[in-house]
């Protein structure tokens, strides 16, 4: 950035709300010199500055990307809507945090993608970057712009976009990305290619080297590679041992607020409990934890350098980490006299933690988050989830001894074979959970009351589980489900809240969209739609308009049921979990059967053939074992 | 023992509210290492005490707070400390250890120093300053919890000069009087009858008075 936009942005800030949110200048933000590197990162985060730094994955490639001597990572995020438009009207240029450099000054732009609705962002950012959106547009100097992310299992309605996806673990295929772009680059190789050295790297995906043909009807008839570098099938890469693997012992500490204000500690990755709507828990398999040693190195140096008062677990079930509670003993004991929290992952809180919890007043009360997900056993037996009511009444039970008094109770509605049934199911629990509080004696419960707030989204099928081919509810059927819920939630001490259908069913179209679906949210973004996820920039009249512009009908991405035959946008990748497996489990959702924990035993779903699970060689389960209750944090 | 630490808080950082401020140096006091007291009661924090809030938007390059310690430490220990575990746009600059009896140095405040960097100095702005200043009431509506309400400033302008593009001002800021630097230019330019041109504002010193003479709040 020049001297005149300097001055110009200094002006700006002025002028918009929360203008700290710009300055970066953070304890613990890396600051290279600029010449002395060979290659140059950006890492964008498609949301404002509050969300995009709670975010972990950023700050693991951050730190992975910074600890390299040859490279320089810096951090960009989506402006607000009041500053986007100034940058836009003053010609002000999108800028790093850390330099205040233009992203065309950049080697890599780099998004991460973590939800659909904040596509319509990264258009945004590239074009206050003033980089053209589509790939084909951009010109050899400019930079490469990459994703990865858990959405990038889907690449394709970012195709025309993105020049290069990493699929899978983002610290595993990094350095190998970097360097085959900076050796391209020094070597003044033409753009494409690069973009085949990079299609030759494993977990890679090029999508200007693959074609898509469609069906009269609208389905995908083929997809193949045009080029011989490129690879049939892109494979996910996995971080074999997480302990060996690089995390960050040193994070930036705003100095705004932000969503998520605290240290956090991986302490593992994946999920084994197969709930079938769920895609991280497909995705991020195997699971891996991270060694008590190695967690307690991270954590005391986590805690030297940031200063932070809280410390948080994080993994998709905290609960099932099989060191929790020596753990949580462990972090407690050290951070009594630094007067640091841990908070803990709301369930499990079995004898030894209820004894931690009497001694000290280390933990948060804050609000106890539980996920049932259905309201019925049935309905939960169809979706795998491994939870009875008796494991939740015992849960809020426990945390209602411990002096919690208000409960969040997660629901989705419209999944697969729900009736009016399910949906009472969902008043009905809620009213045990107050039952339960009233249960507890008076001396030992909090004095506030209970409150218990059910929160029921809208169910989204998602790529790799096996409600992949599943239909959406129609937004009509949405909106009656929600007013017999208004209607079976009218509770004394329940509190109900309900999400925005426009919102779930353009999430449905872009989860499973193909290639098409990229004019649908450039045309969207053309029409002014940005900051999707946030209620009042959300356009859902636009986005219609949109699919119109484009001569594609959102119903035929939301609401239609797939036969298995049909060729899949994203079935080129291979995540590791096998469509057969998905089809099956589809299948025993269909017949109301469940699928054990494969930490009992093996189920065979693909990603035993590669090696990389524990859990194969040494199941550390009996199937008389208890689980507990797997509700999230 | 008490530190009275004196700091800056740099032009990049004063988009920065007094919260986040407190926040932050809270932060970098838990990762320096330093023997802190902390407050009682369920949620307990860092004892820290600034000795006047700063208005966002302005730099400061001789801020104040107090930090009670559990233990003595050496003024040279305690900056080498907590130098490390601060950002560059937050540099401590001195530190001077005093009794626990000392009072607090929000209570010994009664004046700061200010400049303003003009981005255009009106014609003959010497005289317009000097016009301003002769005359016996300077009356301005002040915000107030029941409203406006009209305020004589004049005795809270303690100094007023225009040094090239620069003002620099004297002004009251205790508990009892406080002129902010930004009425005095809105009086100012009112009084000039020119429009305000933008300036960047930044308080240079905090003063305290002993024997009737403004001296450094440090100091005292």
């Amino acid at each position: 950035m020049n001297e005149q936009q300097s001055i110009l942005l200094e002006q700006l800030l002025e002028q918009v709300q929360k203008p700290a949110q710009y300055i970066g200048g953070e304890m613990n933000s890396v600051i290279k010199d600029w010449d002395s590197v060979r290659f140059r990162f950006a890492f964008c985060f498609p949301d404002t500055y509050e969300i995009g730094m709670s975010h972990l994955g950023m700050k693991i490639l951050y730190h992975l990307i910074n600890s390299r001597q040859d490279a320089l990572c810096e951090r960009v995020f989506m402006p607000a809507a009041d500053m986007a438009d100034r940058m836009r009207q003053s010609g002000l240029p999108l800028f790093s945090w850390e330099t205040r450099h233009l992203l065309t000054e950049f080697d890599i732009i780099g998004f991460t993608l973590q939800y659909e609705m904040s596509y319509t962002n990264i258009l945004e950012m590239l074009d206050l970057a003033r980089i053209p959106a589509y790939r084909d547009q951009r010109t050899d100097d400019m930079p490469f712009v990459v994703a990865g992310g858990p959405c990038a299992f889907n690449p394709e309605p970012l195709a025309p976009f993105i020049d290069a996806f990493m699929i899978g673990d983002g610290e595993d295929v990094m350095h190998e990305l970097i360097e085959v772009i900076r050796d391209g680059r020094e070597a003044k190789k033409e753009k494409i290619d690069i973009l085949r050295d990079l299609a030759r790297l494993e977990g890679v995906y090029v999508p200007a080297l693959y074609q898509a043909e469609y069906n009269e009807d609208g389905t995908l008839r083929a997809f193949y590679p045009v080029d011989d570098a490129a690879p049939k099938v892109v494979k996910k890469r996995v971080v074999k041992d997480l302990s060996a693997a690089i995390y960050p012992d040193t994070i930036p500490v705003p100095y705004t607020e932000i969503v998520h204000d605290r240290m956090v500690l991986e302490i593992m990755r994946g999920c084994t409990r197969g709930c079938r709507f769920c895609q991280a828990g497909m995705l991020y398999r195997p699971v891996r934890e991270r060694s008590m040693d190695r967690l307690l190195e991270l954590a005391d140096k986590l805690q030297q350098s940031t200063g932070y008062e809280e410390m948080s677990l994080s993994s998709l079930s905290s609960g099932d980490f099989s060191c929790l509670p020596q753990l949580i003993q462990a972090l407690m004991d050290r951070y009594r006299d630094k007067r640091v929290g841990v908070s803990l992952p709301s369930m499990r809180i079995d004898n030894i933690v209820k004894q931690s919890l009497e001694e000290t007043q280390q933990v948060k009360k804050s609000g106890l988050t539980l996920a049932p997900e259905a309201g019925t056993q049935r309905l939960r037996d169809v979706i795998n989830k491994g939870v009875t009511e008796d494991d939740l009444i015992r849960s809020v039970t426990d945390a209602f001894e411990c002096g919690w008094s208000s409960v969040k109770l997660y629901f989705m509605m419209g999944l697969p074979t729900e009736t009016d049934e399910d949906l009472r199911g969902i008043g009905d629990l809620a009213k045990k959970v107050v039952d339960a509080y009233y249960r507890v004696p008076k001396e030992m419960r909090s004095k506030n009351g209970v409150r218990v707030t059910a929160s029921a989204s809208v169910f989204v099928p998602k790529p790799f589980t096996p409600f992949q081919w599943a239909a959406q509810d129609t937004m009509e059927t949405v909106h009656e489900k929600q007013a017999s819920l208004r209607e079976y939630l009218k509770l004394k001490c329940v509190h109900f809240n309900w999400h925005e259908s426009g919102l779930s069913m353009l999430e449905a179209c872009i989860s499973r969209g193909d290639r098409r679906i990229g004019d649908v949210i450039y045309a969207a973004w053309k029409r002014g739609c940005r900051l999707d996820g946030w209620n009042e920039h959300f356009k859902f009249d636009q986005w219609i308009e949109a699919f119109h512009d484009c001569g594609l009908t959102p119903d035929f991405y939301a609401y239609r049921e797939r036969p298995y035959e049909e060729l899949l946008p994203w079935q080129f990748i291979d995540a590791g979990v096998s469509q057969e497996y998905l089809k099956k489990e589809n299948e025993k959702a269909r017949q109301v059967q469940t699928t054990k924990d494969c930490r009992h035993g093996c189920n065979g779903c693909g990603l035993h053939t590669w090696g990389v699970c524990d859990w194969v060689k040494h199941p550390p389960l009996k199937d008389s074992d208890k689980m507990s209750a797997p509700l999230f944090d | 023992m008490k530190m009275i630490v004196v700091f800056e808080k740099a032009p990049r950082l004063r988009l920065i509210g007094h919260l986040d401020l407190m926040r932050a140096m809270q932060r970098a006091l838990r990762r320096s290492g330093l023997p802190l007291r902390y407050s009682q009661g369920f949620n307990p924090h860092i004892l820290l005490t600034f000795a006047a809030p700063l208005s966002v938007g302005m730099p400061g390059k001789r801020e104040i707070m107090e930090v009670p310690l559990e233990h003595d430490v050496t003024p040279e220990d305690f900056v080498q400390k907590l130098s490390s575990a601060l950002p560059p746009d937050l540099p401590v600059l001195s530190a001077r250890p005093v009794d626990e009896r000392h009072p607090a140095p929000m209570a010994l405040l009664t004046a700061a120093v200010y400049e303003a960097q003009l981005e255009q100095v009106p014609d003959n702005f010497q005289q317009t300053i000097d016009g301003f200043l002769a005359q016996k009431e300077i009356n301005v509506m002040r915000k107030t919890k029941s409203g406006l309400k009209p305020s004589d400033i004049r005795p809270m302008i303690y100094d007023l000069r225009l040094q090239g593009g620069t003002l620099h001002m004297a002004l009251a800021l205790s508990e009892k009087a406080t002129c902010k630097p930004d009425l005095l230019l809105q009086s100012l330019f009112e009084f000039a009858q020119t429009e305000r041109p933008r300036a960047l504002i930044t308080r240079l010193q905090l003063l305290g008075e002993e024997d009737g003479v403004f001296k450094p709040l440090e100091s005292l």
